[in-house]
């Protein structure tokens, strides 16, 4: 057991009131110094290339979407967020999804899918805002997810360079 | 001719009561967040102004809600209890002396002159124990009756500590007329306001800021309320516009009480140097001296933590009650002295 001795108070600060004045003056002072508040749908917090954000797939430099759906960020998904359906295509590199989902509700940013991604064709973004009026407009399809690998450029090169360390 | 002219100064007064209490509401948000360095309401009109009044349009489009077995008739008479007193000690209060505007007399500018003014007001104050209590009791919740519970026998405690300190001022000036009082004050020289009457004084405003802060339930004395102990204590089951008429109650006895410190020890509406100003002159010191005490309400409340229950009753009666005695016992040596 341990009991914990209290200090016995002088005088000056068992009479109550000069502390309470003391405490009175400090958030006085308060008063006067600058805000810490953001005010934050006009400001946001700045974004970096290690900000995981939403992930979104790469549209190549040449219009093409770089996913050939091999279904391994499906499977890397923890939260099953993701779903694919692939078909043939004529180009060289033979599959494209037909259909690649993510259902925000359910994806926890955890970026396993990035690692996954054989292709580097899907990569966190600093997108971070998520918000709608009902559950189906959270499920983005193909036509939400693309971005061209010129905005995801920074996140390409940092993924690049961690994954050099290895 | 008398009967327009009380018309337009009740209008005036109430409205400036009332509006005082909405901008109290807002004023305890930006004070608040000021204090701990945040921006406070800042989204609905100019700088956050019209927060109040989207609070009120709130409040009346919230539901409301009577709790089962409520007793309903008393339930609804808590929150009329705890707004109509202290609105109505607000009649007393004389904001500015002979007022003549546009050349129509206006007399003394205050709804009534009681010669027992000061009495109405304590009467009244005490009255509104009854809100916190009928409404607590009737809520047919454990944390409302013992918010009201709390409430009765903490103001029964301090009310009389309020009373001897009030006694003491009436000892001083010779009258319970709030406005003899002014008058006994209103010199010229501002240290005969009865707040620079030596050691009296001082011991008074001191003991009747801090009881006052009792009387209306304020921080650090708020244990009708007491969220971590009693969820919202008294008004735990209230909801919509009931919800809002207590706090109504409430900032309106907070802005009376700041009127009667005014009255009783900074000397009403005397403007120093200035014995006989213009009543807008009078009237703006008034509010400036009301506004510093009613500052200091919400200053003290983002300060000071909540006192214990036993701290609080200690507090009442073994060190208010004594020194508000011997206090008053102080002046009455002092005047029957000089």
């Amino acid at each position: 057991m341990v009991v914990v001795k209290r200090r016995e108070l002088t005088f000056w600060e068992r009479i109550y009131l000069p502390e309470i004045f003391r405490g009175l003056a400090i958030t006085f002072k308060k008063m006067f110094e600058p805000r810490v508040t953001r005010q934050y749908p006009e400001e946001t917090l700045p974004t970096t290339e290690v900000t995981r954000g939403q992930p979104r797939l790469v549209v190549k430099d040449d219009g093409n979407i770089a996913c050939v759906s091999c279904g391994l960020c499906e499977a890397a998904c923890p939260a099953y967020a993701i779903t694919i359906d692939g078909q043939e295509t004529e180009r060289f590199i033979e599959r494209e999804p037909e259909r690649f989902e993510i259902n925000m509700l359910r994806c926890i940013l955890c970026g396993f899918c990035e690692e996954a991604c054989p292709k580097e064709a899907i990569f966190m973004s600093d997108e971070l805002e998520l918000a709608d009026t009902t559950r189906q407009g959270l499920v983005y399809d193909m036509k939400r997810l693309e971005r061209p690998a010129s905005t995801l450029k920074p996140r390409i090169d940092y993924v690049r360079r961690i994954n050099e360390r290895w | 001719m008398s009967f327009v002219i009380i018309l337009i100064k009740g209008a005036l007064i109430y409205g400036g009561l009332l509006g005082t209490a909405a901008a109290m509401t807002l004023a305890e948000r930006k004070v608040s967040a000021w204090m701990q360095l945040r921006i406070g309401p800042n989204r609905v009109g100019p700088g956050g102004l019209l927060q109040p009044l989207a609070d009120g349009i709130k409040f009346i489009f919230k539901e409301e809600v009577t709790p089962d077995g409520a007793n309903k008739g008393i339930f609804r008479l808590g929150p009329i209890m705890a707004a109509v007193p202290a609105m109505l000690t607000i009649a007393v209060i004389p904001f500015a002396g002979e007022t003549t505007i546009f050349g129509i007399d206006f007399g003394l500018l205050s709804l009534t002159d009681l010669d027992i003014g000061l009495l109405f007001v304590l009467a009244l104050s005490g009255l509104s124990v009854y809100g916190g209590i009928l409404g607590g009791w009737a809520s047919n919740s454990k944390y409302s009756l013992l918010g009201g519970l709390r409430a009765s026998a903490q103001m029964v405690s301090y009310e009389l500590s309020l009373i001897m300190t009030a006694l003491t001022v009436v000892a001083l000036s010779g009258s319970m007329n709030l406005r003899e009082i002014v008058e006994v004050q209103n010199t010229g020289n501002f240290l005969d306001w009865h707040c620079f009457t030596p050691v009296v004084g001082q011991v008074g405003l001191i003991l009747f800021v801090i009881t006052t802060f009792a009387e209306t339930n304020r921080h650090p004395f708020d244990f009708a309320e007491c969220e971590p102990e009693l969820v919202g204590g008294f008004h735990t089951e209230y909801s919509s516009m009931k919800f809002a008429l207590f706090f109504l109650g409430e900032y309106c006895a907070m802005t009376v009480m700041a009127c009667l410190t005014t009255v009783l020890f900074l000397g009403g509406y005397s403007v120093p140097f200035w014995e006989d100003a213009p009543w807008i002159v009078q009237v703006g010191t008034f509010m400036t001296k009301t506004a510093f005490f009613l500052f200091l309400f919400i200053w003290v409340r983002w300060t000071l933590p909540r006192f214990r229950y036993d701290q609080l009753m200690n507090l009442g009666w073994k060190v208010f009650f004594p020194i508000a005695l011997a206090n008053l016992l102080l002046a009455g040596a002092v005047i029957s002295l000089s």
